[in-house]
């Protein structure tokens, strides 16, 4: 098994690593929001001394941090594989012994997050230059405890994907509701601003969903903002929402297979 | 006027491939009113801790947003789809035909695709604008507000000859189909004032990507801000902006020489 992971690696890393000036315009489109709001925000922030307890340097390592943290959470299944449902391609790997989206998509993901973090690094430097925040709240243990957060929020964005990109086996019309789905993340995960600035009944709901697994939590995790009770509640609420993420994913990939039969010749 | 006629058949076609896709239009519409519910609510947020954000009030925002949105329009409806179309045509050498017809070529390679369902988002943004205008309890000037619609269209004309310069680059740079991507990443500045950016992103929207030519300067018109010399230099800039595309369009029209062998 771990040498079908190495193998896919070995390909997709060199299929993306040709795309790799596509890549530098992802990275650019993706940025500019987040650092458009921390601008917005700093100013608030130096204009009256605080929003609401946050400094202008929380707003900056709040959004520096979301860029990695987000670029580390996030997944591209339905561009790595909504259409190889439409166009029938899926019937090849179908053949192989191993479990398509749990292997040739998930590596897919890995190998894209790697280069993008690879392309993330110098841009970071320079905004790290720009904005110079103070990181001095961040310890090694904090980092350690954001890792396994991650490896949650990662986990459970990817099984969330899949499932979503599963539903191309039902419409054509699959990415339309994979907007929604991106809509919903944006609100409650923490993207636009940090969750406690958000309106109360948005944060109560936003406690009980899985998405600020994606970014809000190990962001403050890293920023050493949270008790150990709390981080250890994440932990369990994270662990939750894999499972259920899991069993989703497995029903609606198995419900999905029977109705598919391949287009083409 | 051959031109007119050519209108008339573009928005036809145009109409017919936007009646195929009428379900994609619908939800298409419905993800975009979301957008707008967290456009707005990161508004109400902004303003919920502070009362102005560098010195602008919520209805001058709400205003911009819909400055912004007819940019963004632009972008979705006009630009998108004509370069997505552009790129395949130098690709496959069937710009050939679109360069053979007797109109200008400049028209026809920028106008012939449009996204007609998107027609109600100019309606929408028009309607942001006023409610933002009444929000703010200003009532413009009727100088101000003529000033306003004056560099909406030259900031509109600005950013079309960009976009021509950047098209045209593939004449020389064959490769070069991420043509557009930065008009739009840098898209997203439009939405607040480029006066509360740092000094850095300030220049990057004002000098290199113009962003901010089309949404922040027509509001700051709109506020009189602007003086008259300074109207007529952002009106002559768009006009010298557009000679000068068109003149790279040529020069590319020039050395291109066909795909085929």
């Amino acid at each position: 098994m771990l040498r079908i992971y190495q193998r896919l690696w070995q390909v997709t890393w060199a299929e993306q690593w040709q795309y790799r000036a596509n890549l530098i315009m992802y990275l650019l489109y993706w940025l500019v929001s987040p650092v458009v709001y921390l601008a917005v925000w700093s100013a608030i922030a130096e204009a009256q001394g605080s929003v609401n307890g946050l400094t202008a340097n929380d707003f900056a390592t709040y959004y520096l941090t979301l860029l990695i943290v987000d670029q580390l959470t996030s997944e591209i299944t339905i561009h790595a594989f909504g259409y190889k449902v439409q166009d029938g391609s899926l019937s090849g790997e179908l053949i192989r012994p191993a479990h398509p989206l749990l292997t040739n998509t998930l590596v897919y993901n890995l190998a894209f997050k790697a280069l993008s973090l690879l392309g993330l690094v110098p841009v970071w430097a320079v905004l790290f230059a720009l904005f110079q925040p103070d990181y001095g709240t961040v310890t090694l243990a904090n980092l350690l405890l954001a890792l396994l957060a991650i490896g949650l929020g990662f986990g459970i964005s990817f099984l969330l994907g899949a499932a979503l990109t599963c539903v191309a086996f039902w419409t054509t019309r699959v990415w339309a509701l994979y907007e929604l789905y991106a809509g919903v993340t944006v609100l409650f995960s923490g993207q636009f601003v940090p969750l406690s600035l958000m309106p109360p009944a948005i944060q109560t709901a936003a406690q009980f969903l899985p998405f600020q697994m994606f970014k809000y939590v190990p962001v403050q995790i890293i920023l050493g903002r949270l008790t150990w009770p709390e981080v250890l509640g994440y932990y369990a609420l994270g662990l939750a929402w894999l499972a259920a993420a899991w069993l989703l994913f497995r029903w609606v990939w198995s419900a999905g297979l029977k109705r598919y039969s391949a287009v083409g010749a | 006027m051959p031109v007119l006629r050519l209108i008339k058949a573009y928005l036809r076609v145009n109409l017919q491939m936007a009646l195929a896709y009428r379900a994609e239009a619908v939800v298409h519409i419905a993800v975009n009113l979301m957008w707008l519910g967290w456009e707005l609510l990161s508004l109400t947020i902004i303003f919920n801790n502070t009362a102005t954000l560098g010195g602008w009030g919520p209805g001058e925002l709400v205003a911009l947003l819909g400055v912004f949105r007819l940019v963004n329009t632009l972008m979705a409806a006009v630009i998108w789809p004509n370069t997505e179309y552009f790129n395949t045509s130098v690709r496959d050498g069937s710009l050939d035909y679109m360069l053979l017809l007797p109109v200008n070529s400049l028209f026809v390679v920028t106008f012939s695709r449009l996204t007609l369902w998107r027609l109600w988002e100019p309606i929408l943004a028009v309607i942001l604008i006023a409610a933002g205008l009444g929000l703010s309890g200003a009532g413009a000037a009727p100088l101000n507000l003529a000033a306003f619609l004056v560099l909406v269209l030259a900031g509109a004309v600005i950013l079309y000859s960009l976009w021509i310069a950047l098209i045209a680059f593939t004449f020389w740079f064959t490769k070069f189909d991420n043509n557009v991507t930065i008009l739009q990443a840098l898209l997203d500045t439009g939405r607040y004032p480029a006066t509360v950016y740092p000094t850095w992103l300030r220049v990057i929207v004002t000098f290199i990507v113009p962003i901010a030519l089309a949404t922040t300067v027509p509001l700051q018109a709109l506020r009189g801000e602007l003086s008259g010399p300074q109207v007529a230099l952002f009106l002559g800039i768009s006009l010298l902006s557009l000679w000068v595309a068109t003149q790279i369009w040529r020069r590319g029209v020039r050395r291109y020489n066909g795909a085929s062998s």
